[in-house]
């Protein structure tokens, strides 16, 4: 784009080559400005239109008179946001625990330890990211509703096992922590090894602390996965009991139909705790992309 | 002599005792992980499998064979021909581009060769398409066209945003981490939060916010979400049905699409650019390359690893995105916003035919294992991997 813009100045004199460029640098500044509102613009759509009256929603004002904050809370009552927003941080939180265990473990393997058969079984594990949820939702549900095979307690619907096990473990996470763990120099390994260090220990009180990019990483992308879920929950919670935000604010849609104005604060409620751990994680996790490998 | 021999066998002894223990431990470490990646993540492709002979609906009823995957194609025999039509597209193109080589005037020879192929698979593929559409079930083809549409548009403009801003990111800029903290935040945001969002946007509203932007342009209201028809129609070219490209209410998604997935894109491009070593770029410059001549010859290239990968991530992305398309289609769209994951769920969840329902998902399975295997085949050969 700049390019086609520098492209003639190139040749020519320095002093204009110099005019050349900053015209070349504005124009980048304005795409990169223009992109930004347009990413932008939405969220404040969302976060104005949650602050009008439904009068001002339905004129379509760009920002409201007086901001109606009382809508934030009539929308979290209406919608049964306390009890669901408490299923999904449980939820969540239950399913990072157990991807951070299973996968720093796995990928802890996949990239410093030789064992049979390693890549084969490496290999099946990237191959699960090909396969679509279409295909896994129908036997998933199944078992979940203990048709297969017996479960403790005769169904899982409606249970925070059928919303946290599935999840926890993928083979992204195990992927993206191998990379990073397999660039670490075998000489650490070697001079622990010498001072009686096992695998374990080596993981515990040697990568891992090094590992803090990577990890926030996985995080972050477990993280957004979980709160963000939603076919999977719509499936297994046909009661209140343990059914998280994003299936809420579904319902809350086909409910508060016109009430624009109540759907965007629902929106933004759901969406504050990612922005929150997002803006947190924000740099290990440019910096976890950056250092793992995902660049092809 | 004979101590030394000792010391030497158990320290063999020792070894292996090590390495064996080295094996259990990898196997241990990677258990937990594999246990939960068998049970719900391999174990259902194969039960998907087995469902999708039974005649399955809620409960488990009599094994009916092939009959959900005749139901979908119609016959074997179109299956069949349109697969015939896929092999010698395949060939032609292989034709095209490799044939005849050895011989003087080969690239003409091997050009005609593969054109002529080219041209009996594209009708055999359509012959067996237009015979399993007459007899198959439509629904499913049509969420198939859909679904290519869908991918069409989405991919290869996010591919190109995402380049295109990640390149301009990599020059000096000012305010770069914070440019690029907003390009992300919408692929962080959950999908139904911001989708519902959308559907306010592109509501069918006079006042909706696209319709204003519309109105500054002096263009009448268009009904975004509602609209069933092709876009190409609403533009005056006269065309109906699925036949006539996406549907408005398509594009709409796709505009979502595009708009959660650039910043994804742009920071996995900016990291692949920073792996680009420093040293080309200047020996480009004292050769006197221009920067358009740098981007085109030197960026593109270097890049390719990420772009295919880019790629691929985004294709199987589109043929499995759900939620945001559950969000925003509403009825008066008809089929036109179905993709085969929606039908799929729908046929599982609202018609409870579950045997049908996995006898189609098996087809798209194949589906994306066939595409993902035909763009390391194309584009494999293309990536540059320095």
């Amino acid at each position: 784009m700049d390019n086609s813009a520098a492209l003639p100045t190139q040749r020519k004199e320095k002093n204009e080559n110099q005019a050349g460029r900053i015209v070349g640098k504005v124009f980048l500044y304005l795409i990169l400005l223009i992109g930004a509102v347009i990413f932008i613009f939405p969220f404040f759509w969302m976060i104005s239109n949650s602050l009008m009256t439904l009068g001002e929603t339905i004129t379509r004002q760009l920002v409201p008179k007086v901001p109606q904050w009382v809508n934030y809370k009539e929308a979290w009552d209406q919608a049964n946001f306390s009890k669901y927003f408490v299923n999904s941080v449980l939820v969540t939180l239950g399913t990072l625990t157990g991807l951070l265990f299973t996968s720093i473990l796995a990928g802890y393997a996949f990239g410093r330890i030789d064992f049979k058969g390693k890549n084969i079984l490496f290999g099946i594990f990237l191959a699960t990211m090909m396969i679509p949820e279409s295909v896994t939702l129908i036997p998933n549900y199944l078992l979940i509703r203990g048709n297969i095979i017996p479960l403790p307690g005769g169904t899982w619907i409606n249970t925070y096992w059928a919303l946290t096990i599935p999840f926890m473990a993928n083979a992204f996470s195990i992927f993206l922590l191998r990379q990073f763990f397999a660039q670490i120099p075998d000489e650490l390994w070697d001079a622990a090894r010498i001072d009686g260090c096992d695998h374990l220990r080596f993981l515990v009180q040697v990568v891992m602390p090094i590992s803090k990019a990577p990890i926030m990483t996985v995080l972050l992308f477990g993280f957004t996965a979980s709160w963000n879920a939603f076919q999977w929950p719509l499936l297994v919670t046909t009661r209140d009991t343990w059914r998280p935000l994003m299936v809420g604010l579904y319902g809350f849609v086909q409910e508060a139909g016109p009430y624009t104005h109540w759907l965007m604060a629902g929106a933004v409620i759901t969406i504050i705790p990612i922005l929150i751990v997002y803006f947190l994680t924000q740099k290990q996790f440019t910096q976890g992309i950056a250092t793992t490998g995902l660049k092809g | 002599m004979a101590e030394n021999s000792i010391t030497h066998q158990s320290h063999r002894k020792t070894l292996k005792l090590i390495k064996l223990q080295e094996q259990l431990t990898g196997y241990l470490f990677i258990l937990p992980a594999l246990i939960i990646i068998l049970i719900f993540g391999i174990f259902p492709i194969g039960y998907s499998i087995y469902m999708s002979l039974f005649n399955w609906q809620v409960t488990k009823g009599p094994f009916i064979g092939d009959k959900n995957y005749l139901l979908i194609f119609g016959s074997w025999w179109n299956l069949l021909v349109l697969v015939a039509g896929i092999g010698l597209l395949i060939l032609g193109s292989l034709v095209w581009g490799k044939a005849f080589q050895s011989m003087k005037s080969g690239q003409r020879l091997a050009h005609i060769a593969g054109a002529l192929v080219l041209i009996l698979g594209g009708v055999i593929f359509v012959t067996g398409w237009g015979m399993m559409y007459e007899s198959g079930n439509k629904d499913f083809l049509n969420s198939l066209i859909v679904t290519v549409y869908y991918a069409l548009g989405t991919v290869p403009a996010e591919i190109i945003i995402g380049l295109v801003l990640a390149y301009i990111l990599y020059q000096d800029i000012i305010g770069k981490e914070a440019f690029r903290m907003i390009y992300f935040l919408p692929y962080i945001t959950p999908s139904i939060s911001s989708a519902v969002v959308f559907q306010i946007i592109f509501s069918s509203r006079e006042t909706s916010l696209a319709n204003r932007i519309l109105a500054l342009f002096g263009a009448d209201p268009l009904k975004w979400r509602f609209e069933p028809r092709p876009v190409l129609k609403l533009l005056g070219i006269n065309v109906s049905g699925l036949a006539g490209g996406p549907s408005l209410a398509l594009l709409t998604i796709i505009i979502f699409g595009i708009w959660s997935f650039v910043g994804y894109n742009t920071v996995i491009f900016l990291s692949g650019l920073g792996n680009i070593p420093k040293e080309i770029y200047e020996a480009a410059e004292i050769d006197g390359g221009s920067k358009w001549d740098r981007f085109w010859h030197i960026t593109i290239p270097m890049i390719s690893p990420v772009t295919f990968y880019l790629t691929l991530i985004g294709f199987i992305g589109t043929f499995k995105a759900f939620n945001h398309i559950y969000v925003m289609r509403t009825p008066s769209a008809q089929n036109s916003v179905v993709t085969t994951s929606l039908l799929v769920f729908d046929r599982f969840y609202k018609a409870n035919q579950y045997g049908v329902a996995t006898a189609q998902a098996i087809v798209l399975f194949v589906i994306i294992l066939g595409l993902t295997l035909a763009q390391n085949k194309i584009m494999g050969e293309r990536v540059f991997y320095g």
